[in-house]
């Protein structure tokens, strides 16, 4: 424990330099503003700003893309308030109870409390980060390929199985994802794999380019194509952010409890902020002495049900820090790109990082506390100079999109062609949205395939090919007994829903 | 309508499925230590590609895709807007070698900006440049990412 102090301190030291601060500030500046414009989000920006890393140092970058991603989750209340359209999935239960809220004129003590929310629990989950993400990175150093494999497995299962409507597309999203990853040089015997003949895929496709293709090209080719109309611009007003007495009664054991359910869903690897807001939104429903107040009950919003769901949004967000920085594992779309974002500095998350780049984590750990003050200081006196965003037109917004998308993208390789592929992918994720194909799996696909297919190898070579390997070592075993249930509960209770559908 | 594209979907995964398949032979199959070699994981996802493609086309041959109502089928599709904002891309994509990051990203603003309904395209072209040369500079002079240029450093 005094170890991690005098780490956690020594990252502070980093995390305050001026020039690491600006760069924090830039990243929250930015994300807060991706949060608010309806469109764009985290997954998007970090991919479009990778082209930094060509000029900027590993610390300084990394610390920027966290200040994307955390302030694209506080960015992303206002939108939710004030229009009634959630930026993310993320912010759905937020739109219910804010939105209704900011009808009855009370927008300000909603923005009020999903900010200060949002800073409780981004502070509470940073600390149980540091605590905990030693002890993760110390267990991770036990483990071997077989493990790695095994918890990779898992995460693709959990990712793509688990969420969405369809265990089916999810597991579909993800094998495109995988075949995807394939394309380019195979890393262990160096054999050139489905590229065609075509120079620019020996190298692999580029997972920028596949991320900004599935973000920002479909996105925007899919508005236009079905919802290209310009929304009603009904943006509620403003009001005064001051909180009353009774409204902080009503928010701080909310936002506890948001906390403390939205970390460790964070953290495993489940992915996705969906659960733990609905989770959250549900027990503040169940445990509030005002009922009535909540709008699916007619009411006029309930503050709570703001607070819960936005504290437990956050604290997702960095309990997925945790199996990021200690086992490399990204459990959502953006934690897949700030993978790639380390891998373009040729560093690997995981446990290894905790030893060879100690202070260059702490330092990253220490930005985030860092980061969530600032974020707060940005989005609760100045929400108002945000709430302008909201009127950018979708004409100007969508091309504005596109010009940075098509930055990132060419000036990876300086290829037209590049280009070409990115507007494909575009079109074959308007495909996936129209039909209901979840695209983070494409994305941990891509980023996850080649690396447990390394694992895999390693660990049969080891094992001389032995495949009960996996199922030998306690660890490894574990790790697959769950994916198996996870792959299977499911459909074993549905098979039993349906079949006592059929007996009533 | 619907149908037709669902079942489109599920052949293009079979069909990629497949071809992943017949493509995984053509690798080495020596296998050293592991016993499995190059061949193996594309093999696998091969697989697992035409597994998927195989049940999305039952289920769209029984009653279509599960747990998923279509409801856009009936939705007015602005196919215009659409054809404006892909034309700008692949323009883009065409012309930026050879005029200049500036100008083929004024292009991109100004043929998007038209597709999601815009009528001003030259108050589109002022914005474009407005927004095109700060992050061009920016890019360039600052953060040493390199970007076709038209003239000089400035353009």
């Amino acid at each position: 424990m005094p170890e991690t102090l005098g780490l956690l301190l020594g990252g502070f030291e980093l995390a305050l330099q001026p020039v690491n601060l600006m760069w924090a500030f830039i990243g929250c500046l930015l994300g807060t503003a991706i949060g608010v414009l309806p469109g764009i989000g985290p997954a998007l920006t970090v991919a479009m700003l990778l082209p930094v890393t060509a000029k900027v140092d590993p610390t300084s970058a990394l610390i920027m893309f966290c200040g994307v991603y955390y302030g694209a989750m506080f960015g992303g209340s206002t939108t939710s308030i004030l229009m009634n359209t959630p930026g993310e999935s993320a912010s759905m239960m937020t739109t219910l109870e804010g939105n209704r809220m900011a009808k009855n004129g009370r927008a300000g003590p909603a923005l009020a409390t999903a900010a200060i929310g949002s800073f409780v629990a981004g502070t509470i989950a940073t600390l149980l980060l540091t605590l905990f993400a030693p002890l993760v990175a110390d267990l991770g150093l036990k483990f071997g390929p077989a493990e790695f494999f095994a918890l990779m497995v898992l995460a693709f299962v959990t990712v793509s199985a688990v969420l969405g409507s369809s265990m089916l597309r999810g597991l579909t999203s993800l094998s495109i994802g995988l075949a995807i990853g394939l394309i380019g040089m195979d890393n262990i015997s160096g054999v050139a794999r489905y590229t065609l003949g075509v120079a620019e895929f020996v190298d692999g496709i580029e997972f920028v380019l596949v991320a900004v293709g599935l973000f920002a090209v479909s996105e925007a080719l899919y508005t236009v194509l079905y919802d290209s109309k310009e929304s009603d611009g009904s943006v509620n007003r403003m009001g005064s952010t001051w909180m009353s007495r009774e409204d902080w009664k009503r928010s701080w054991p909310a936002w506890l409890r948001g906390t403390l359910i939205g970390f460790p869903f964070g953290s495993v690897p489940a992915g996705g902020a969906e659960i733990p807001t609905f989770l959250s939104y549900t027990t503040e429903r169940k445990l509030s002495k005002h009922p009535k107040d909540f709008a699916t009950s007619g009411g006029p919003g309930a503050i709570e049900g703001v607070a819960g769901p936005e504290a437990a949004n956050n604290a997702t967000a960095t309990g997925a820090m945790v199996p990021l920085l200690t086992l490399g594992i990204p459990t959502s779309a953006t934690a897949a790109i700030l993978i790639a974002a380390f891998q373009n500095y040729n560093l690997q998350p995981g446990p290894m990082l905790f030893i060879d780049n100690a202070p260059l984590v702490w330092g990253l750990i220490a930005s985030l506390y860092v980061g969530n003050v600032m974020l707060l200081i940005l989005n609760l006196p100045l929400v108002g100079l945000w709430a302008r965003l909201l009127r950018v037109p979708k004409p100007q917004l969508y091309a504005g999109i596109l010009v940075f998308a098509s930055i990132g993208v060419f000036s990876m390789r300086q290829s037209w062609f590049d280009l070409v592929l990115m507007y494909i992918i575009g079109v074959i994720g308007v495909i996936m949205r129209r039909f209901d194909f979840p695209v983070a799996p494409v994305i941990i696909g891509m980023i996850l395939g080649p690396m447990s297919e390394k694992q895999l190898r390693n660990a049969l070579s080891i094992a001389q090919g032995d495949w009960l390997v996996f199922f030998k070592q306690p660890i490894a075993a574990t790790l697959m007994a769950m994916t198996f249930l996870v792959l299977f509960v499911p459909i074993i209770l549905r098979r039993r829903g349906v079949r006592l559908h059929e007996d009533d | 309508m619907s149908r037709a594209w669902q079942f489109g979907i599920a052949v293009f995964v079979l069909v990629l499925g497949i071809v992943y398949g017949v493509g995984a032979l053509g690798f080495p199959a020596e296998t050293g230590y592991a016993g499995i070699g190059a061949r193996f994981f594309p093999t696998l996802i091969a697989s697992a590609l035409v597994i998927t493609g195989a049940l999305l086309l039952w289920q769209v041959a029984t009653g279509g895709l599960r747990n998923f109502t279509d409801e856009l089928a009936d939705a007015a599709v602005n196919l215009g807007g659409g054809l404006w904002v892909s034309g700008g891309v692949l323009l883009y994509a065409l012309v930026i070698t050879h005029i200049g990051f500036v100008l083929a990203a004024t292009l991109l603003f100004v043929c998007v900006a038209r597709g999601f309904g815009s009528r001003r395209w030259w108050l589109d072209l002022v914005f474009g440049v407005a927004l095109v040369l700060p992050v061009f500079w920016l890019f360039t002079m600052v953060l040493d990412v390199s970007l076709p240029h038209l003239l000089n450093d400035w353009i």
